[in-house]
């Protein structure tokens, strides 16, 4: 028995994996993720010489882009398992074509979210060692870390029942990386939730809010991955599935709008100190405004609402706005949280008064942040190469 | 076991900072502003000049509350965080993995990375220096010209830091966080 007989994986030579149709978007496609990749070869070099210095995190504010990027991956990751559950999980024959593709993209942005986060905290190697010996039970932190690590050993083997055609098996595994992943990703959602000190982010909202997000964020990367897989020539049963999801991620966007609005409203209504003057600072913010509402929101909205779900080569186009609009979101939710100062008074001389703490991401942050995307793409490449992603019938 | 705690007299304070330097010598803290177990915060003068109100001149002593119901504590994935024999919220930093969660968690701001170990770090009472060695009081104490600070044995009845919760009004820091702070300030 060898490796290919438990894993069907296609004989590709090295010429093989490096070429590919010269067509416009296949080399503008190249162009990007090198570039992405070098960004993040520089930016990890430069936190492996400097350390933590390297980053502009201060002690007012511990949480940077990396963080927030490490959101966006694994937000994507649960995003894409939600989603082709409901195919090969939940038995819609119309998503059953979507299966391999998207938990192939569950398991890269996943891994890309543990590799940029490898980069951001102190000692990973300990995380691991501690995170067995002397478990943190009522860390949020412990619980995603834990659980994460569970999702990612079923959808690896929910993809390998896939590719092997064993429906039985992969649905069977689907389920469990589908639950456990829920729980993982409701508890990243809980990190920020359970943060008393922090009254913006402190409370119910999150847990759910990453759940519903990440479905959104999910039904944008389908697009993408399939807009660019059929480069906008898509087969009939394709089409069929990207309308149909379209009007799902009409039905999931109407619901994040209804569901920020109230958020933003208990925030504001009665005042309540640290937590009303932070939202009406986010309700200012261009970050929030355009980047989460008109970009993450609106815009993908609009376009469904006005062409009733059909204009699937709008919405690829959109995908890419919406997925800025999630990358928003997800630096917002990070930043926003610790905008507050918790010093109550000035604690040196010829400071002022503390004010809004204030961040702005260093060249090491957002090369490693920005740059984990072009990993995320180059090793998509090279999977694409390897296995056969497309449905058989 | 003793369940060590500190009163505060802060109005008291003359803002001289000699308990932020014993702090420093006395545990090794490094130099830099980021760096600090204690701090003094200063409220400004209301008022405009020349008509100050100068009872509203204050300085507010303060650093790791020690917590009873610790957020930090919470948190922790690894447990590197923890209540050790005498109460007091100390950090393991061979356990530490510089997740930072327990600085975004504690509403004090009393942490900070120590670059020497590049884990977090904070006030435990000179729990590893002082009382290490025996001794019963923490340098910013001894150090403190105005006797601004009363450390000692919550449960020892004959403490001087006893008596003067018993006699003297009372309150802790953002109380209504549940966090159940063991620093006192005195009014």
């Amino acid at each position: 028995m060898n490796f290919k007989s438990i894993i069907p994986i296609k004989e590709v030579s090295i010429k093989e994996l490096f070429s590919f149709k010269m067509s416009f978007s296949n080399v503008t496609m190249a162009m990007i993720t090198l570039g992405l990749v070098a960004l993040f070869t520089a930016g990890a070099i430069t936190y492996f010489i400097e350390g933590h210095h390297a980053y502009n995190v201060t002690r007012e504010h511990p949480w940077g882009l990396i963080i927030g990027m490490y959101v966006f991956f694994v937000v994507s990751s649960t995003g894409l398992c939600i989603m082709s559950s409901i195919g090969h999980v939940f038995g819609v024959k119309e998503f059953e074509i979507i299966g391999k593709r998207a938990i192939l993209g569950a398991i890269l942005t996943i891994c890309t979210g543990f590799l940029v986060i490898a980069l951001e905290i102190g000692h990973p190697v300990r995380m691991v060692i501690y995170n067995i010996l002397t478990p943190g039970f009522t860390s949020a932190i412990w619980w995603m870390g834990t659980l994460y690590g569970l999702y990612l050993c079923f959808i690896i083997f929910e993809f390998i029942f896939l590719i092997r055609n064993d429906h039985k098996w992969s649905k069977i595994f689907g389920l469990g990386g589908l639950l456990v992943g829920i729980a993982a990703h409701s508890n990243l959602g809980a990190v920020f939730g359970f943060l008393i000190a922090r009254p913006i982010a402190n409370g119910v909202f999150f847990p759910i809010y990453f759940i519903l997000s990440a479905m959104i964020t999910g039904s944008y990367l389908l697009f993408l991955m399939y807009g660019f897989r059929y480069k906008m020539n898509f087969p009939k049963e394709v089409e069929d599935m990207l309308v149909k999801l379209a009007k799902i991620l009409g039905l999931l966007l109407a619901i994040l709008m209804f569901f920020e609005i109230w958020r933003m409203l208990t925030s504001i209504y009665g005042g309540v100190p640290g937590r009303a003057e932070i939202a009406k600072h986010i309700l200012m913010s261009p970050n929030f405004l355009v980047g989460e509402v008109l970009l993450g929101m609106l815009i993908p909205f609009i376009i469904i609402l006005v062409s009733k779900g059909k204009n699937i080569k709008g919405l690829v186009w959109a995908s890419i706005l919406g997925m800025v609009g999630i990358f928003f979101m997800r630096y917002d939710l990070v930043h926003d949280t610790q905008l507050m100062p918790l010093q109550l008074l000035k604690i040196r001389e010829y400071q002022l008064p503390p004010s809004l703490v204030e961040y702005f991401p260093s060249f090491a942050e957002i090369a490693i942040s920005i740059g984990g995307i072009g990993v995320c793409l180059l090793v998509y490449y090279f999977a694409e190469k390897f296995f056969n992603l497309d449905y058989d019938k | 076991m003793a369940r060590y705690a500190m009163a505060l007299d802060y109005k008291n304070c003359i803002n001289c900072k000699a308990c932020e330097t014993a702090c420093k010598e006395e545990n090794g803290v490094l130099l830099g502003a980021q760096n600090h177990r204690i701090w003094v915060g200063t409220k400004e003068i209301e008022g405009e000049f020349p008509l100050l109100n100068i009872s509203s001149s204050n300085f507010l002593p303060s650093q790791c509350q020690q917590c009873s119901n610790a957020p930090c504590q919470e948190v922790c994935p690894t447990n590197a965080t923890y209540y050790d024999e005498h109460g007091v919220v100390r950090v393991d930093s061979d356990k530490c993995i510089l997740c930072s969660y327990c600085m975004t968690a504690c509403p004090y701001d009393a942490r900070y990375v120590d670059d020497r170990t590049n884990t977090v770090d904070k006030c435990n009472f000179c729990s590893d220096t002082r009382i290490a060695r025996g001794e019963i009081t923490t340098a910013c104490q001894a150090t403190c010209p105005t006797k601004v600070r009363i450390f000692g044995d919550l449960d020892d009845p004959n403490s001087e830091i006893s008596e003067v919760l018993r006699t003297r009004e009372h309150f802790s820091l953002k109380s209504y966080l549940g966090t159940d702070p063991k620093l006192f300030y005195l009014t």
